[in-house]
């Protein structure tokens, strides 16, 4: 409210805002994206059956995409994965697959949001991890003779990840990350973590496999591995995610359009 | 660590005089054949070749040799998972029972619960084929993008139907990434002089601790967002294509020879290996 | 009269979520060719009124407008800022986020693009406008490679291939040296005299501005209090102080000479003008030199940080420091002055164990630093870094305070104790539960300084606090290392911004191109102006004055600031505080 009124007369201002890649403004693409660049450098865990190390990036990509949106964080995950394979190459493996993976799961983590008109894109997202898990474990039985139990037991994260997507558990998590509650915020990120992550492997996992075909004896050897891992990255996503969603909500930033905090 | 730009190659050659687009495609086909051939000797010699090719633009040494570093023990382990445990795999690629694999050696089958183990010659190839595959998939992209300058590789992808908006990311992240780095080293430093003596924590209470250091980051970033947003308005900005460009990316007629030629490789490679099993792993290395 | 290139009329300006009006009743006019300064305090309107000239206030922000701004004739709310752009350029405070792009050509040619400028064009403006900021031959350099001030110059030449009716700069210089804010300033001079571009600036730096602008205009709380040249605003002193403003050096000494009771008709706002002045004032008195106010703290014992021969070579072969050698005692306050490069940075961050010697020793507390870890360092020895933000990790003030000493294994009850008091000591009892990053940016740097005091460290390392601060901000800061340094802290501050260290510093190390230069109690170095003048700083105009007068009556004269200057002009001693 004005105490003394203006002597000027109040025009009628048309809210332009700035350049948008679905509703969330470029600048904060391109930050993020170089956020995710400069996280490539810091190598966090080795990740055997991808042939490759964990970047300390692999921990925010989910987050990129609940604070972006799907497709925005798709794009500053892409991106930045992308500049990352190249000037850090000793965190990259298989440059194509590391993007994949980085695109994945902030769309999956971004697709998450309820109540909106894209509530429907569960459904192809889902179908498209069905496919994935069957080529996967699939080639696994059929070509490379792993037992149906050390396919189960291997693919933990992967179907895991899928089920909580396709259940309403994927709208849970956006509303407990929604939440005014601190540890409402810090379950919905765990899970959320959890079930992007989770799929992003599945996807990563799927093209690998094509190329590696790991034996049954290897993936007896992963089983243990690959769930701590995917917990390694829940906890680092709930600990830089609380942070960041707390301080997001104190700073006033200008929410994007399609976030999910 | 060169944090300033990619590590662009110095000396001209034909690959740096090609626009982008050709090398994009190059990238493409490599990628999808590399992918599905099985072969080590097929896949060797298209590793060897790509390896070549970037010795041969001048993709710096350094940088192939950190990959090949980085490589090497992921492929000890390929080749130990492949050669041991995968006759069940090379059974349904070539018919050949167990019985009758080429084994290098053998464990004394004294040895408690892998004696009798042995490394099949035909298990080492598989290895090899997939070693021949990662590498030449992380090496095509150096091969690609390293021989082409960032300027007229934005305009390339603008030309090949990628959006503006992306590129522009690209170029932006390009820009900014060096700067965040920085900020992530003087983070890092931050705590430890706020007493953080990373070395003698346990390994949980580290990661949370190391975890921390996103946060400033995230927030710091995001908060200075706000005044790029300004920048790019402030120099009439919006996003869109409709734009002239300082620089050009022109196909001339190396690059549409380029087109044809991996084109015409591609189609080769998918018809040998669906009609005539090139490409295929058969066992049998000749 | 020139035409006006801008008019503004009775503009008002809230944003969105904001309860009070930035701008109030805004009526100006900006005349072609001509140099116009914006000064006020941190939160004046002064950003929001550079905005508004190319509309981005209130496109961009949405919120409440009123009135009208006009730039070469068109309306920025009825055209886009796509438009209004081809006739505004803006630069702004912060080198590093406004430059966009992997290579100097391609930052000048970005906003020539999005206007569809051709080509061939474009290629014909680059090299013009990098001859007009002296950055010729550079059209390939990555930004990352170019100072502050080069980046600041970049910044200008990306606006001015725009060919703008008008150039609008937003505290450019505020983040920079002086050696890169003197580029700044001598470019936009260069531009507006001989070019005849005309120029909106909003800057701290009363005296480049009182050298350069023809015109000022004063804000306080979104309202113009008043306008004119330099000459009439800042030889109002006393509303410059209420404001908590800085007028020039000069100004104020011929200020307290006139309240000391000589006939001074027209106040100087320039060094020349002061220096031309002051000499046949002096020359008519009875000098008296300024007495000792501060008494240095006593040296026994052995030093708290001693450096030997210290010598360091980082590995890209860049030898950063050369037998340095000094001794830092218990109690004293240093001030580590040099310009970028100069070494400063990498001399402290030895005494933190940040970087190990390549040939030389330092010792803290008589211990060599490579048999102590980081961690144990920090304890003794604190560090508050030029960018708070970079320093924050936790979501309350209290926590971000207690932060480390949770990790150190400090007992409960102590972490609470000390918690309190360094609350109370930096006035955040009401901020505790707060984000600290919703805090303003000077509150910011006092959480992270209260959290460094929690560790109750001997000795406080301060790198470039006063950056990017305004007047009132910086002597805040510059209090607090005061009050640190009364309670027995030794307190190590580096700046260039000499001008406001002379009330607080006791000894001054200069530091040039990694040799240690000077080292000598602050009323010796400061007045060794060539030496300073080498390594690029300047020293207080009220030092610069000090000498005209010295060189004019033969008496040494090592005033530090302007109340000590009129204080030895005066012809009899006032006991008066600064």
């Amino acid at each position: 409210m004005l105490n003394n009124q203006p002597t000027g007369e109040e025009r009628t201002v048309t809210y332009v805002g700035g350049a948008t890649i679905d509703g969330a403004p470029i600048a904060y693409i391109v930050v993020l994206s170089a956020v995710c660049t400069a996280l490539a450098f810091i190598p966090f865990s080795v990740i055997v059956a991808l042939g490759g190390s964990f970047p300390l990036s692999q921990a925010i990509f989910p987050l990129v995409g609940w604070i972006l949106g799907p497709i925005a964080g798709a794009v500053a995950s892409g991106v930045g994965a992308l500049v990352g394979v190249f000037v850090a190459p000793h965190t990259a493996g298989i440059p194509a697959v590391r993007v994949i993976g980085a695109v994945v799961a902030s769309f999956v983590a971004g697709s998450m949001r309820h109540g909106t008109r894209r509530s429907w894109w569960w459904l192809p997202i889902t179908v498209t991890g069905v496919i994935c898990l069957a080529l996967f474990g699939g080639r696994a039985m059929v070509q490379n003779g792993v037992g149906l139990w050390a396919v189960v037991a291997g693919a933990f994260i992967d179907w895991t990840a899928l089920l909580l997507f396709a259940l309403p558990t994927r709208t849970l998590v956006s509303k407990w990350i929604s939440s005014p509650n601190p540890g409402l915020v810090a379950t919905g990120l765990g899970l959320g973590t959890w079930i992007a992550a989770g799929m992003a492997h599945l996807v990563q996992g799927m093209i690998t496999y094509f190329m590696y075909n790991w034996p049954e004896d290897v993936w007896v050897t992963l089983i243990p591995i690959i769930p701590v891992e995917n917990l390694l990255r829940c906890v680092v996503g709930i600990t830089i995610g609380t942070g960041v969603i707390a301080g997001l909500r104190a700073i006033g930033l200008v929410k994007p359009r399609e976030a999910v905090y | 660590m060169s944090t300033l730009a990619f590590r662009t190659v110095e000396r001209d050659s034909f690959f740096t005089r090609l626009d982008f687009r050709p090398k994009l495609f190059m990238i493409a086909v490599i990628t999808t054949v590399a992918f599905v051939w099985e072969d080590p000797l097929m896949g060797g010699g298209l590793a060897a070749m790509v390896l070549l090719a970037c010795l041969a633009v001048g993709v710096k040494p350094d940088y192939i040799r950190t990959v090949l570093l980085l490589m090497f023990p992921f492929g000890l382990i390929l080749i130990f998972t492949q050669g041991f445990f995968s006759a069940a795999l090379i059974t349904t690629l070539t018919g050949l029972p167990p019985s009758a694999f080429h084994m290098l050696f053998v464990l004394p089958s004294t040895w408690p619960m892998i004696g009798g183990a042995g490394l099949s010659w035909e298990g080492m190839q598989y290895a090899l084929n997939i070693i021949a595959k990662s590498l030449t998939m992380t090496m095509v992209i150096p091969l690609g993008v390293f021989t082409t300058d960032v300027d007229t590789m934005i305009v390339g992808l603008v030309k090949a139907r990628i959006p503006y908006k992306i590129a522009f990311v690209f170029s932006s992240t390009l820009r900014f990434f060096p700067l965040l780095f920085a900020r992530t080293q003087a983070i890092i430093e931050a705590q430890r002089l706020r007493g953080l003596a990373f070395e003698a924590m346990g390994p949980v209470k580290r990661l949370r601790v190391y975890a921390r250091i996103v946060v400033p980051l995230i927030l710091g970033a995001l908060n200075e967002s706000q005044m790029l947003d300004v920048v790019l308005q402030s120099r009439a900005f919006d996003g869109s294509p409709d734009r002239t460009y300082l620089h050009d990316s022109r196909l001339m007629a190396a690059d549409y020879a380029l087109f044809g030629l991996f084109g015409l490789f591609l189609l080769t490679a998918i018809i040998g290996y669906v009609v005539f099993g090139v490409g295929r792993f058969t066992g049998v290395l000749w | 009269m020139p035409q006006a290139i801008a008019t503004f009329e009775n503009v008002s300006y809230m944003y969105p979520r904001s309860s009070a009006p930035v701008l109030r009743d805004i009526s100006l006019e900006i005349r072609k060719g001509e140099f116009l300064g914006l000064i006020g305090p941190n939160g004046a309107g002064k950003t929001t009124l550079c905005l508004a000239f190319n509309g981005i206030v209130p496109q961009f922000y949405g919120g409440r407008f009123f009135g009208s701004v006009n730039v070469a004739g068109l309306d920025t709310l009825e055209h886009p800022i796509s438009t209004l752009a081809r006739y505004v350029g803006i630069v702004l405070e912060n080198p590093e986020t406004q430059i966009t792009a992997t290579s100097v050509e391609n930052e000048i040619a970005f906003a020539l693009e999005n206007l569809k400028v051709p080509r061939e064009e474009i290629r014909a403006r680059i090299p013009r406008v990098l001859e007009a900021v002296r950055l010729e031959g550079m059209e390939r350099r990555h930004p990352q490679e170019l100072s502050g001030g080069q980046k600041q110059r970049l910044a200008i030449a990306a606006m001015l291939a725009v060919r703008p009716s008008l150039l609008v700069l937003d505290e450019p210089t505020s983040q920079l040296d002086p050696v890169g804010a003197q580029e700044v300033f001598s470019t936009v001079q260069e531009l507006n005299r001989e070019l005849g571009v005309t120029i909106v600036m909003a800057s701290h730096a009363a005296e480049e501005l009182a050298e350069c602008a023809d015109r000022l205009v004063l804000l306080n709380a979104g309202q113009i209090v008043d306008e004119g040249p330099p000459a009439k605003l800042y030889t109002q002193v006393e509303l410059m102080q209420r404001l908590h403003l800085r007028p020039p050096d000069v100004t104020r000494t011929f200020h307290y000479l006139r309240e000391a009771g000589f006939s001074i008709p027209e106040l100087p706002v320039t060094l020349d003008q002061g220096i031309a002045a002051i000499k046949p004032l002096a020359t008519a008195c009875r000098l008296q030199a300024p007495e000792t106010q501060r008494v240095p703290a006593p040296r026994d014992g052995h030093p708290l940080v001693s450096v030997t021969h210290l010598t360091h070579t980082y590995e890209n072969g860049t030898q950063a420091l050369q037998d340095v050698s000094l001794d830092i005692h218990k109690g004293e306050y240093v001030l580590i002055a040099g310009q970028n490069g100069a070494g400063k940075s990498t001399l402290v961050r030895h005494f933190l164990r940040l970087l190990m010697p390549t040939a030389g020793e330092v010792r803290i507390d008589d211990v060599p630093t490579r048999d102590l870890s980081i961690s144990t360092l920090a304890r003794r020895v604190g560090y508050v870094a030029q960018n708070p933000d970079n320093q924050i990790f936790n979501t309350t003030v209290e926590k971000e305070i207690a932060f480390a000493l949770r990790y150190l294994d400090t007992a409960t009850d102590e972490i609470r104790a000390r918690t309190e008091r360094s609350l109370a000591a930096m006035g955040l009892l009401d901020a505790r539960d707060r984000h600290p990053l919703s805090l303003p940016r000077g509150e910011r740097a006092r959480v992270v300084i209260a959290a460094i005091l929690a560790l109750e460290p001997e000795v406080v390392i301060f790198d470039e606090p006063t950056t990017g601060q305004d007047y009132q901000g910086a002597r805040y800061i510059l209090e607090l290392t005061k009050q640190l340094h009364d309670a027995g802290k030794t307190v190590i501050v580096i700046t260039h911004h000499l001008y406001l260290m002379a009330e607080y510093a006791e000894r001054v190390i200069v530091m040039g191109k990694g040799i240690l230069l000077r080292d000598a109690p602050i009323r010796v170095a400061f007045h060794e102006t060539d030496l300073l003048a080498s390594t690029y700083l300047v020293p207080p105009q009220a030092v610069q004055l000090a000498q005209a007068v010295s060189e004019a009556t033969g008496m040494p004269l090592p005033c530090l600031t302007p109340q000590e200057v009129a204080d030895a002009l005066a012809c009899h001693t006032i006991g008066r505080s600064v």
